[in-house]
């Protein structure tokens, strides 16, 4: 939408503006240098080969989509626009589905299956679940960007990221020192709960989809309720 | 009808966005605010949520990673 005070202003701009060169040769060359690791890492390593793969692609992904984990989560409730977090709810419910099926295989084969042999990262729920989140979500929002959007930022060349970067590793690092206190106290006493383990894997799926249906619909509703704008002239 | 402009280089997100919502509440309707910003965010996320407040706005990219936008206050 845009008006003609607004085009007079862009052709102005636009008319001062010089023209930029193309940035082909750079994508050649670093396409080479990517299939070059590539071909090397499948020689020596077919494991790092597909993680090097799987990693370039989620980056792309990640750079192109503008997806924003931080934003994701702070938006909603800063300007009453949920449409990032919807995308998180859809990327749940294909998670699920996805998940669903790796982890089913694991039940048929062995009825008698242990919470290890689950594939996924099963950890125990509690407390410290809460405080975590509260801690990073805190800093998510301050630094201005999750850990992917950190990174993602820091390949665009905002140096501020770089800051953020050696204080999410500063972090890191003291989270990993301090695990052992946190396990003590909190993790150890904490249980794992998986639900197709009450409920049974069919039933679990239903409900876990239908527990992201109702939120994305909430999400929805706030979306088209909720903008700064109305909520000052109320 | 007067033209505003906002510097909002090198601010990480949501920090233009903030700016924006605080310099269109000052303005009057029919006022432009020009915004300078090197975060691809915010043309996205300015894009999408001043078109959702019913304002007029477009943007150019003016160099390798800055873009100005341009919104036009409708209401």
């Amino acid at each position: 939408m845009s008006s003609s005070r607004i085009e007079e202003l862009k052709r102005q701009r636009q008319a001062k503006v010089t023209k930029r060169g193309s940035q082909s040769p750079y994508a050649i060359v670093v396409t080479v240098v990517v299939s070059t690791i590539y071909l090397v890492l499948i020689k020596h390593n077919i494991y790092l080969s597909t993680f090097w793969i799987i990693g370039i692609l989620i980056g792309i992904t990640l750079q192109r989509s503008r997806f924003c984990f931080a934003a994701s989560f702070r938006d909603p409730i800063m300007v009453g626009n949920s449409s990032l977090f919807k995308t998180i709810i859809l990327s749940f419910i294909i998670s699920t589905i996805a998940f669903f099926m790796i982890q089913y295989r694991t039940a048929v084969i062995n009825p008698d299956y242990l919470l290890t042999d689950i594939p996924g990262q099963l950890k125990p729920v509690g407390l410290h679940t809460a405080l975590g989140a509260i801690l990073f979500g805190g800093g998510m929002v301050v630094a201005g960007g999750c850990a992917s959007g950190t990174l993602v930022r820091i390949g665009e060349g905002y140096i501020m990221q770089v800051v953020v970067l050696v204080g999410f590793i500063i972090g890191t690092v003291m989270g990993a020192m301090h695990f052992p206190f946190w396990d003590s106290i909190l993790i150890s006493k904490a249980p794992t709960i998986y639900i197709p383990k009450y409920l049974g894997f069919f039933p679990a799926l239903i409900f876990q989809l239908i527990l992201l249906g109702i939120l994305y619909l909430v999400a929805h509703w706030y979306d088209k309720k909720n903008n700064i704008m109305t909520m000052q002239e109320e | 009808m007067a033209e505003y402009t906002l510097d909002c280089l090198y601010e990480a997100c949501p920090i233009p966005l903030l700016k924006a919502l605080k310099q269109l509440n000052k303005m009057n309707i029919g006022d432009i605010l020009i915004m300078h910003t090197d975060h691809n965010c915010s043309i996205i996320h300015v894009v999408e949520w001043t078109k959702k407040e019913g304002h007029y706005i477009d943007y150019i990219e003016i160099a390798e990673g800055e873009w100005e936008i341009y919104i036009e206050k409708a209401k």
